[in-house]
């Protein structure tokens, strides 16, 4: 096997222990530090398939912005000292994840993925949609700004 | 060659973990981790599209509208977050009654 199916193999572990970080931490500060670290790895792993657009749009849209305002949010409410985990669900959970890992696993078949998405190729309407959402992100974060700082009554 | 089924028992797991953290979550800001994280899930489902070679055009429109709807959406929440925690400087889940209590 290659090098970069061992690494997709060890950055999947690693999105998977870190999820598992973010549940059983009792703390949301580190929750959201677990949660931002599964998704760089979830972008790491199109990074290796070498789809470095959709790497970047997570690591700066999702990560970059979303994540970081999860993450200040979470550091304000830090403290939380009751258990979080609901033990019981955990089970039901687990069973389902091996059912449908099981599943997954023996009928689904290999993939060879195609290589690099060709910007220059797509189409004026690609470009069109990416500044409308673009737009509409700044807008919610203004909206966001000016409701923590009291700019809307209550 | 890859194992797409890699990606999808990952993105499965990645799921269950966040349903978990949602259904036991007993603050606002919980629900918002646990969301991000399906968000992240969904990211990995969406993977093997882009082994379908005359899809990748089509691929990347669907991963930049899921990530941008899905940004806009969590953005929301944490909109909603700070208004709660305004209006009545509490964000535990049980602190949210409107539109339930009928039920």
């Amino acid at each position: 096997m290659p090098i970069e199916v061992y690494a997709i193999f060890l950055l999947s572990a690693f999105a998977v222990i870190s999820a598992v970080g973010s549940l059983i931490t009792t703390d949301n500060f580190y929750a959201a530090l677990y949660m931002a670290l599964t998704l760089v790895t979830i972008a790491g792993i199109y990074a290796l398939m070498n789809l470095q657009e959709i790497f970047i749009l997570i690591t700066f849209i999702f990560v970059g912005a979303i994540g970081i305002v999860t993450v200040s949010l979470a550091a304000v409410y830090k403290f939380r000292p009751s258990r979080q985990l609901s033990k019981l669900w955990l089970i039901p959970s687990a069973l389902t994840v091996v059912i449908l890992g099981y599943v997954l696993y023996t009928k689904v078949t290999y993939i060879a993925l195609v290589g690099r998405i060709n910007l220059s190729g797509l189409g004026l309407e690609y470009f069109l949609l990416i500044s409308a959402l673009v737009s509409l992100i700044v807008l919610l974060m203004l909206s966001i700004l000016s409701i923590s700082r009291g700019g809307i009554s209550d | 060659m890859i194992d797409v089924a890699l990606s999808l028992v990952t993105s499965v797991a990645i799921l269950m973990i966040a349903y978990v953290m949602a259904i036991s979550s007993k603050d606002l800001i919980r629900l918002l981790i646990s969301l991000e994280l399906m968000f992240g899930a969904v990211f990995l489902a969406l993977l093997p599209l882009f082994s379908i070679e005359t899809l990748l055009d089509e691929s990347f429109g669907i991963a930049v509208v899921t990530i941008f709807t899905s940004s806009s959406e969590l953005l929301i929440l944490i909109g909603t977050i700070v208004k709660l925690d305004r209006m009545k400087e509490d964000i535990t889940t049980s602190s949210i009654i409107a539109g339930g209590e009928g039920l």
